[in-house]
């Protein structure tokens, strides 16, 4: 008879990826029917208990404990396979790396090092920040939950020493072609970006290095840097610093909305630099602007925007074809209105499981010209914030790297577990119509998102066909030919599956409000080029 | 020497040195992962120099076990 057994390790703490890997090879062991070992927090916990994980062990252990959840066909096998975790435990999983316990002695006897990639738990970022800031090193904090005023107290102290500090909250940043933490291997070229947002970074790189343009550095700032709070601090170093910079030509602003002055601040440096620039403040307005800036500065509101605006003020022999790449081709419309036809009356909900949260919100702000009701964890207006975010209710748009969804646990981008759970239950609504998924590739992501969802997929549209209906699932994939997962393979593989590839998310928001308003034509893509892409400056 | 005349950091105007972060957009970063090992694997994949701190929290003392101490020092 199955059993589930539960170990807890005060006090032990292993990292979550590292965790994740643990787990992957535990559940493959002889004997063993499901595990997953993990550190204790209420998230993590929580996840035990709808897998059926959880024994009262596990469920009275804190988040700085360790907990090794079995589900084991016979009780005999269990110190085998403990034996086996422990091993696993004490294991560092790479042996090619440098790996030294003393961060002083570390820097002493490695002189030559000049960034550091910080990704400790947020409560600790602090101390080992200014102590790095100390040393001389320019910093990329990935750590999320960090104190505002913390963000503010160490930016200042980055300033004052001239050194950069891109996040916290930083997923990506691209520094003379390396990738930083989640990234994508891109040409480099004249393109500069300052982004508040990791995979605002990643989207624009990947659609500029699609239409033939390169990226010099990508520098994240931290989805904070442009509030009130932040006041702009790093964003406007980093303006200072791209327009000394050689390899630079045209800078790309990206952030969620900022605050007003702060806005004014940004528009006020850049009218008084010399570069080209383009903003786009994910839906934010449009600002007037000083005539004579006009060629020089232009704005955008999504994504998809911004890319083809850096086309027009910096290449305007390109930007034919590059709208034309970025577009939903005839092919893909048909494709399109024939999955729509199949649809019945009652199927009307969009569902939008995102691992990327800008492009989950990119995908809100197009959805909500067409639709009505868009529920979310991260909502564009308050009353519209789900009141369970495990449960999706009318159209619903997830992001899943929310903090809600990760704490104590590895990114969505490479840990697939809670998207594919949710895939099965999105598609198991009899009311839904189209779900959306992002696939980001690159480095730090998961060596293969296509074919770690792919089981999800099929049950997913086994589940809608076995019910008498049929589910539309639209992708997007953000990557190249050149990142590790090859960006044609995994499209490939999804086009197999079933599923219809759009070449941007914008274009992915915008064929799931043609299919769920049942108005899949030219018109409607007119209007949405009207309103998102071409904004007529 | 590039300077930039700051207003936001600071009511007070100073000079702010821009040199060090040009240095490091122009050479290939040399990198320290604190934290998690995936990334500073990633950057070696990528053939970048990177060194790795294998980064532990501080023990936490027992509640009680600090209310003692707490008492007594």
């Amino acid at each position: 008879m199955p059993r589930i057994v539960n170990i807890v390790k005060k006090g032990l703490y292993r990292d979550s990826v590292h965790l994740l890997h643990i787990s992957d090879h535990v559940r493959r062991l002889d004997g063993v029917l499901n595990a997953m070992i993990a550190m204790g927090t209420k998230l993590n916990k929580e996840i035990l208990a709808r897998e059926g994980l959880l024994s009262s062990e596990g469920s009275d252990a804190g988040e700085n404990d360790l907990i090794i959840a079995l589900k084991i066909s016979d009780l005999a096998d269990l110190n085998v396979i403990l034996a086996k975790v422990e091993d696993l435990l004490s294991k560092t999983p790479t042996q090619d790396l440098e790996i030294y316990s003393d961060l002083d002695y570390a820097l002493d006897t490695n002189r030559d090092i000049n960034l550091a990639l910080v990704s400790v738990p947020g409560q600790y970022a602090k101390e080992v920040v200014m102590k790095l800031l100390d040393r001389g090193l320019h910093i990329h904090l990935f750590s999320d939950h960090v104190p505002i005023e913390h963000e503010v107290e160490m930016k200042r102290y980055a300033i004052e020493k001239g050194l950069l500090l891109m996040g916290p909250e930083a997923g990506t940043s691209i520094i003379s072609g390396v990738a930083i933490a989640f990234a994508n291997q891109v040409r480099r070229g004249p393109v500069g970006i300052i982004s508040a947002s990791g995979t605002g970074l990643q989207e624009v790189s990947i659609l500029l290095h699609r239409i033939g343009l390169g990226i010099s550095h990508g520098i994240g700032v931290g989805g904070r840097d442009l509030s009130k709070e932040v006041g702009g601090i790093m964003t406007l170093f980093s303006i200072d610093v791209l327009e000394r910079d050689d390899m630079t030509e045209v800078i790309i602003i990206i952030s969620k909305p900022p605050s007003k002055e702060v806005i004014e601040r940004v528009l006020d440096r850049i009218s008084r630099g010399e570069k080209r620039y383009v903003t786009c403040f994910v839906g934010g307005d449009i600002v007037d602007l000083d005539p004579r800036l006009k060629g020089r500065i232009s704005q955008a509101k999504t994504l998809h925007g911004a890319v083809l605006e850096t086309v027009k003020i910096y290449r305007p022999d390109l930007y034919r074809d590059a709208y034309n790449k970025l577009w939903i081709e005839d092919r893909l419309l048909v494709e399109i209105s024939e999955a729509t036809s199949r649809l019945r009356e009652d199927q009307r909900y969009i569902r939008g499981l995102f691992t990327g949260g800008t492009l989950a919100y990119e995908a809100m702000l197009i959805l909500s010209e067409y639709v009505r009701d868009i529920y979310s964890n991260t909502p564009l207006k308050e009353d519209q914030r789900l009141l369970d975010p495990w449960r999706s209710v009318g159209n619903t748009i997830i992001d899943l790297g929310g903090g809600e969804f990760t704490e104590g646990r590895a990114h969505p981008m490479i840990d697939p577990g809670i998207r594919v759970m949710r895939i099965i239950e999105e598609a198991s609504d009899p009311e839904v119509a189209v779900i959306m998924l992002d696939f980001v590739l690159g480095y730090g992501a998961h060596p293969d998102p296509v074919g770690v969802h792919a089981d999800a997929i099929k049950r997913a549209i086994n589940i809608a066909r076995s019910s008498g209906r049929d589910l539309v699932i639209l992708a997007h994939v953000v990557g190249s030919e050149e990142d590790p997962q090859i960006a044609s393979a995994q499209e490939d593989m999804l086009r197999k599956l079933g599923v219809i590839v759009l070449p941007t998310n914008a274009t992915m928001a915008v064929s799931a409000a043609m299919i769920a308003s049942r108005r899949a034509d030219q018109k409607l893509l007119l209007d949405f080029q009207r309103k998102f892409i071409e904004i007529g400056l | 020497m590039s300077v930039w005349r700051d207003s936001v950091v600071s009511k007070e105007s100073r000079e702010i040195n821009i040199d060090k972060a040009l240095q490091l957009l122009r050479s290939r970063p040399r990198v320290i992962g604190i934290g998690l090992e995936h990334f500073s694997r990633e950057l070696k994949r990528q053939g970048v120099r990177v060194i790795h701190v294998n980064w532990q929290p501080r023990p936490r003392l027992e509640k009680d076990l600090e209310d003692i101490l707490s008492k007594i020092l």
